[in-house]
């Protein structure tokens, strides 16, 4: 479905359900790995082409202090270029050259997929399923505008109880989810 | 044309930034969160006057006031360095044969 929506500064813009990502200059994504050659990484965001990531992009590096990514790490980074003509290019620094949380995720946790929608619902200012979520027990969490997102807690359970309720989030209504939520907290 | 094409979603909804971390589980990011949604928002962020110093203002006062001495000490000219020995040496003066801090020129004797 779609709806349409009116920003305070005059902007508009069309809300539909999305299922591909499509890269967009200045977006967070999760980004995978999948090749290392010379001076550039080739990261998978999941959408129609690979994104490119050169190793200087990273806080700190250099040509002799080279950021330690292999093949298969998660990477968090924006997108510097992202357009119809080019092969999107990403950084894991921001204008200022600082890292800003951005770089390789670190080992363990969780890489699952949802809608864009959710993405931005989640990503809201005041969402309530995160607000519910962050009572239940420590964990860390990365949402990537491309529809990935990364999740570790403690332990491998409390890591799955997590990924599960942000995959039924899609189709829950709000009741059903608090009354997940109720039962868990309860355990 | 006064219509400009966006392509993000970021602008329109203000979106909160994507790394999160609750309950203190990494608080490196707890840190980033606050820094990065109050910018969004343009909320004055509280300046810590006094950050948490591991040395107290007293101790810091009192290794500057040697501090000053040990580095000038660096800059003295060889003949001054051991003047300064000399006097660090008065105390001993008694136990040890003090020796002259400054060699006068002795003329040649014809």
């Amino acid at each position: 479905g779609g709806g349409g929506g009116g920003g305070g500064g005059g902007a508009y813009w069309v809300d539909s359900q999305q299922k591909r990502y499509v890269p967009v200059k200045g977006d967070h994504v999760i980004g995978i790995v999948t090749a290392k050659t010379g001076d550039v990484f080739k990261l998978d965001v999941g959408g129609s082409e690979q994104a490119s990531l050169s190793y200087l992009a990273f806080e700190g590096a250099t040509k002799r202090n080279r950021p330690n990514v292999q093949v298969g790490d998660l990477i968090y980074g924006q997108f510097l270029v992202a357009n119809k003509d080019m092969e999107p290019e990403m950084v894991c620094i921001d204008s200022s050259g600082r890292s800003s949380g951005m770089g390789i995720i670190g080992q363990d946790g969780f890489l699952f997929k949802v809608s864009l929608g959710l993405i931005r619902k989640l990503l809201a200012p005041k969402c309530e399923i995160i607000q519910e979520l962050s009572q239940l027990y420590p964990f860390e969490l990365v949402l990537g505008m491309n529809g990935r997102i990364w999740v570790k807690a403690k332990t491998v359970q409390q890591t799955l109880i997590i990924v599960n309720i942000l995959e039924a989030c899609e189709y829950m209504t709000a009741e059903q989810r608090k009354q997940a939520l109720a039962k868990l907290s309860g355990n | 044309s006064f219509i400009i094409e966006e392509r993000s979603f970021m602008p329109c909804e203000d979106l909160l930034y994507g790394r999160m971390s609750f309950k203190g589980f990494n608080p490196e990011i707890e840190k980033l969160m606050i820094q990065m949604n109050s910018r969004s928002k343009e909320e004055e962020i509280e300046v810590d006057d006094k950050m948490e110093a591991d040395v107290s203002d007293e101790e810091m006062a009192r290794r500057y006031e040697t501090l000053v001495g040990t580095i000038g000490k660096k800059f003295l000219r060889k003949r001054d360095q051991r003047v300064l020995q000399g006097e660090d040496e008065d105390g001993n003066s008694n136990t040890r044969p003090s020796k002259k801090a400054k060699k006068k020129f002795l003329k040649p004797q014809d």
